[in-house]
């Protein structure tokens, strides 16, 4: 075989990328489009890939992230790391990102070694979560779990932060007492150590009106409405036995990838693979299921002979539900038609057949697992999208204050007040912050000043509508004015 | 990756979604105009007349008409009606909100003063609701079903004599009130009589007493009522029209309005200008209701009017007074089975009810077939028959066995299936819809199986009656197939015929019946209606005028609407730019009812019927209590404001009324929507490479 041959071209290194005016002009012009997002009185933007593809307005990171498609590795980075958070916290990520900006715009100003800078902003950012997490720090709450007040406060922040969600204050208020009752739920009743949080399932649903949006306990499972008049309405008093699959029962055969398989004439592959089944139907039926619940497709012969045995077989239940479905009920999902352990099997207290708008709901009752189904009405698919994403990051908001159980006052004031202290502690107590690192106070100063503007610039995005920011520089106080 | 700046002077998304609702302006109001869209590439054209099929034809590929586009598709998909109104408030508000940003109000107050305005008003238009209570309770349903039986109870009929039919709409203004425009048969002597000729005389007695009332409408109505027999043990007054005293906040004047208490005044509110489709639905109504009460047990739970029983079949070429609504599932079956239905009708037949499709190679849907499985003959001869053919033997014994006529089936069915049951007067019906055969599983015992080969005796469905829709030989189309209808004993679906000389019409002719359906559908289910004839919209205007000379109350949070940081400028300055946003936001109202006015032709120019309602918005808000200044208009025979394009006969005016929740979703959809672009400020096109967006449109575009 011959090869090509090509004249390898030489690799070319740029010498510190970010000094480059086009990634300058870049950074500037993302920069631009995150801090215009920021805050409740944000702007929102149109994403969609010119082609006549679906349009999403959005004012949130996750979704504006996921979608820009930058080409320079600097900005790669940056997109990349505050995904990264996001992922983890759910929450702060325009904030991660236009501080980010701010800093590499303020640090390149200062003109000092790169290597000093980052030593020094390494020890700034130290004093700030130390100061944080410090008694002294005067900008932080503890939570008091005993009343309502302040994690609806925190919920409440978290919605309103996201315009696109168009909610009324009516509306705002609803929806923060149902994320509330639905992070309720999912705690245990049980104080076994160590605490394992429940499951929230969040379900969107067009079409009706966002305060008829409801979060009930156990999971609720949507199945098109025919099947559900067709499930017989068998009650019984006591647990209804429940066998869960994860592996398809729709009588297909596994398929033998490249080679083939051979059969003789009068001998069908497909009534083989339905009397494998109808036997696990049987096993099914003498271990005394009441319900069977298939993540992908059962066979129709299969269903019908659970149904004149008096099971309830719902399939096509799909990926999602099964985790929370394996945690309301204790069965494990089934992965294959051999017999059946009977400790796969769970158990369910009940069921109801609910409707909601247009759609049909079969919903399970769980005996005590902390599993609840959060229901959010909108009006149409944009605003739905947007709601049910800061709904999800309003209840990880809210997991987050079981591990650590204070909150920062927002509007701008913890930024603002950590410039203050940091300019104070500067001036009064550099050594505090340096630790004979080996820089000079006036490095510190110029570095000092490039970080607390950074943070004083991003309390300043909070404002859109050409209004003044006033800063108290000694108590560290922040006002919005109209000039 | 691109993105570009959308407001830098002028938002031209607001802009673009003015021009968009600019479209819809024609289908505004009772009087709608269709429009012909042309496709300048293939020479092509249709015929719409609603703003749902005109944005399905419009090229609504840009962000903003996407939105739009989605905002009025899941308006329809929930309501079926109000899509008109949502898409001209969408634009009418859009150029309200440039004229705010014209005039430096910031974004967030605009939005927090808007959305606060639009609660406000649909807070107020509450005191125009109209209660509809007990609509079934005058309605005496044993007579009307004894009156079916009889003609249920006779042979089969040939014709359309079993069906309800409608008899041409009757003009409004005729001399004689006319409630009795259907019959549930032609043949005399077995109509149930629901309508005394001799109580005309009484009802126009009735009629010149009342006339001096100010609510002389309202008591017309209740005099109409006394013409049915069954009406006429209501002989107090009290007992029909129950006074239904409001709005005694409003001081000196106390009005008085009355619940809707009967359907045929509830058909007619609500037909908005389209009384044929209207009487089709009413008479849909009525079928259902008698049907219920036939039921056991139905005595027990009040009627509820069940639309997902409801199906419609459109059959074009014929004149319109062959639309009717029918008892049971009407389809077209191939002219080659005509014999077939002549044998198999007189008798009740056997159904089996297929979910897939009915062919050979079908299998159920999760279903894969495997691709790399080899057959070997080992020895063995082959049978001479294909497997199709054995499949369709195997079929033909089973339906034999189980003595089954008619089976039908969701999805495709073999055509050389068809042919051999054909010669068997076995018949197949494909493609039928999946609420028609949940129908017929409930009336006939049936299970719906995935394959034939699954039916054993509890699966078979009995009692099912097969007959032509009208004589055969009568109304061939095109394509050679016939009409027939199928039903059993107590089937609780109805198919309404829908049939127009036009084709290009029937589509906008089943629309209309669809929206008429709805409307009936949820004022019955929301038990209210409001006041129709845009006083609901009037309503909102005058209020909006009052509201914006309010100064605003200190404390008064529901006030900031979205404004939820009190603490920020927006909060504190929100008083001053208050009446101006209120100001533009009325301007949306004043546009909407000016367009109304104008395509009801009462004025010939826009300026003019302008300069009508802002006459009458003074005098409402001069009033101090326009929701009273309303009711005392829209009691006024010629007021010219609530009483559109009717004659001044006193008593010929039929109230007008609107669905409440449909109608206030609307609104607040379009304002969502404006609100929604109005925030945006850029659009981001992701995806593409710079390369590939033409140089015209990378105008002002930025890259990442």
């Amino acid at each position: 075989m011959m090869s090509c041959l090509e004249a390898k071209k030489p690799s070319l290194c740029h010498r510190e990328p970010l000094t480059a005016e086009k990634v300058r002009t870049t950074l500037a012009v993302l920069k631009g489009v995150l801090t215009s997002c920021y805050g409740p009185f944000g702007r929102l933007k149109q994403l969609h890939n010119g082609v006549g593809g679906s349009v999403c307005t959005t004012s949130q990171s996750a979704v504006l992230l996921r979608n820009l498609s930058v080409t320079h590795p600097v900005l790669k980075v940056l997109i990349a790391s505050v995904q990264n958070h996001v992922s983890c916290f759910s929450d702060c990520g325009l904030f991660t990102a236009i501080l980010c900006c701010n800093l590499i715009e303020n640090v390149q100003k200062t003109n000092l070694a790169t290597a000093t800078a980052i030593k020094l902003n390494k020890r700034l950012l130290n004093f700030c979560t130390n100061y944080l997490r410090s008694e002294s720090c005067g900008c932080r709450i503890p939570v008091d779990f005993s009343s309502t007040q302040i994690l609806l406060c925190l919920v409440r922040s978290v919605l309103t932060s996201k315009p696109a969600c168009m909610l009324t204050r009516k509306e705002v208020d609803h929806i923060s007492t149902l994320i509330l009752r639905a992070f309720l739920f999912t705690i245990p009743e049980s104080t076994k150590n160590p605490i394992i949080l429940g499951k929230s399932i969040i379900i969107s649903l067009k079409g009706p009106r966002v305060t008829d949006s409801t979060v009930l306990p156990g999971v609720l499972i949507e199945i098109p409405e025919i099947q559900l008049m067709k499930t017989l309405p068998v009650r019984k008093s006591s647990a209804l036995k429940v066998a869960l699959f994860s592996t398809s029962l729709s009588g297909d055969f596994s398929d033998p990838g490249e080679g083939s398989v051979v059969v003789s004439y009068r001998v069908s592959l497909e009534n083989a693979v339905l009397d494998q089944l109808i036997n696990l139907g049987r096993q099914l039926v003498s271990d005394h299921v009441d319900l069977v619940l298939c993540q992908k497709v059962m066979h129709p012969s299969l269903k019908r002979f659970l149904r004149t045995h008096h099971i309830i077989a719902i399939d096509r239940v799909g990926v999602t539900p099964i985790e929370p479905l394996s945690k309301a009920t204790g069965a494990q999902p089934i992965g294959s038609l051999g017999p059946v352990s009977p400790s796969s099997y769970g158990s369910v207290k009940d069921w109801h057949s609910a409707q909601f708008g247009c759609k049909h709901f079969f919903h399970l009752i769980p005996n005590e697992a902390p599993v609840c189904t959060l229901l959010l009405c909108n009006r149409n698919d944009t605003v739905a999208d947007e709601l049910k994403l800061a709904c999800q990051t309003a209840l990880h908001v809210l997991q987050l204050t079981v591990k650590e159980p204070w909150v920062l006052l927002g509007g701008g004031c913890t930024e603002t007040h950590l410039a203050a202290c940091i300019r104070h502690t500067t001036h009064k107590e550099p050594g505090n912050i340096l630790q004979g690192e080996g820089c000079t106070q006036a490095e510190l100063q110029l570095i000092a000043e490039a970080f607390c503007s950074a943070l004083e610039s991003l309390a300043g995005s909070l404002e859109h509508d050409g209004g003044e920011i006033l800063t108290d520089m000694k108590h560290g106080h922040f006002w919005s004015m109209q000039d | 990756m691109a993105c570009r700046i959308i407001n830098k002077r002028r938002h031209v998304g607001l802009q673009q979604l003015s021009s968009f609702a600019e479209t819809g302006r024609a289908f505004l109001g009772p009087v709608k105009s269709s429009k012909f869209i042309t496709d300048e590439g293939c020479h092509k054209s249709v015929l719409v007349s609603s703003t749902v099929r005109l944005l399905e034809s419009l090229d609504t590929t840009s962000a903003v008409g996407q939105l739009l586009n989605e905002a009025v598709q899941a308006q329809n998909d929930t309501y079926r009606t109000g899509a008109t109104t949502l898409l001209f408030l969408a634009g009418a508000w859009s150029r309200a909100v440039e004229e705010c940003l014209h005039l430096g109000v910031p974004i967030p107050i605009i939005v927090s003063v808007m959305s606060e305005g639009l609660n406000s008003c649909s807070e107020e238009v509450v005191s125009l609701q109209v209660p509809v209570h007990n609509i079934f309770d005058h309605m005496d349903s044993t007579e009307a079903v004894s009156g079916l039986e009889t003609v249920s109870g006779s042979s089969l009929p040939q014709d359309l004599s079993e069906a309800i039919s409608v008899p041409e709409k009757q003009d409004l203004k005729d001399d004689v009130p006319q409630l009795a425009t259907y019959s549930l048969s032609e043949k005399p002597g077995k109509s149930p009589k629901f309508f005394k000729p001799q109580a005309t005389v009484e009802a126009g007695k009735n009629t010149s007493q009342t006339l001096k009332n100010l609510h002389t409408d309202t008591c017309f109505r209740k005099s109409v009522l006394i013409h049915s027999r069954h009406f006429k043990r209501t002989d107090n007054n009290q007992g029909i029209c129950t006074p239904n005293r409001f709005l005694e906040q409003c001081g000196a004047a106390t009005f008085q309005t009355y619940g809707c208490r009967d359907l045929v005044e509830l058909a007619v509110g609500l037909s908005h200008g389209d009384g044929s489709s209207m009487q089709l639905v009413e008479a849909a109504v009525r079928l259902q209701y008698q049907n219920a009460c036939m039921q056991p047990g139905s005595r027990a739970a009040p009627f509820m009017f069940d639309i997902s029983r409801l199906f419609t079949f459109c059959l074009p070429g014929l004149p319109e007074t062959f639309s009717c609504v029918c008892p049971g599932y009407i389809t077209l079956v191939s002219i080659s089975s005509a014999a077939m239905i002549q044998e198999l009708q007189n008798r009740p037949i056997r159904v089996v009810l297929i979910e897939g499709d009915l062919t050979e190679s079908y299998r159920h849907l999760g279903f894969n077939k495997s691709t790399h499985i080899k057959t070997v003959l080992d020895g063995v001869k082959l049978q001479e028959d294909s497997s199709e053919e054995l499949w369709a033997n195997h079929v033909l014994q089973l339906l034999i066995k189980f003595s089954v006529n008619l089976i039908l089936v969701e999805g495709n069915v073999s055509e050389h299936l068809i042919e051999k049951c054909r010669h068997r007067n076995q018949l197949i019906i494909g493609s039928v819809n999946g609420r028609v055969m949940q129908t017929f599983a409930e009336a006939t015992g049936a299970v719906q199986v995935a394959y034939i080969t699954q039916v054993n005796e509890d699966c078979v469905g009995s009692g099912v009656s097969v007959t032509f829709w009208r004589n055969p030989l009568d109304d061939l189309d095109r394509s050679n197939r016939m009409a027939i209808l199928l039903k059993t004993e107590g089937i609780s679906m109805i198919t309404a015929v829908l049939t127009s000389p036009v084709r290009a019409q029937m589509q906008t002719k089943e629309d209309r019946f669809w929206t008429c359906a709805y409307r009936v559908h949820h004022a019955l289910k929301e038990e209210k209606v409001f006041l129709g004839g845009s006083a609901v919209e009037f309503l909102c205007l005058s209020h909006l005028h009052i509201l914006a000379e309010q100064p605003l109350q200190k404390g008064d949070h529901a006030c900031l609407g979205r404004l939820h940081d009190t603490s920020s400028w927006l909060a504190s300055s929100l008083a001053s730019y208050r009446p101006t946003v209120l100001k533009c936001l009325a301007d949306g109202w004043h546009r909407y009812l000016s367009a109304l006015l104008c395509n009801t032709a009462t004025y010939s120019s826009e300026l003019e019927a302008s300069t009508f309602v802002q006459h009458h918005v003074q005098n409402a808000v001069d009033s101090g209590c326009p929701s009273a200044y309303i009711l005392k208009e829209y009691n006024k025979l010629n007021s010219g404001i609530f009483n559109l394009g009717i004659s001044n006969k006193p008593e010929q005016i039929p109230r007008v009324y609107d669905v409440v929740t449909p109608k206030i979703e609307a609104w607040r959809r379009a304002l969502d929507l404006v609100l929604l672009v109005l925030q945006t400020d850029t659009e981001i096109i992701t995806g593409l490479g710079h390369t590939q967006i033409n140089s015209q449109k990378l105008e002002g575009c930025l890259f990442l």
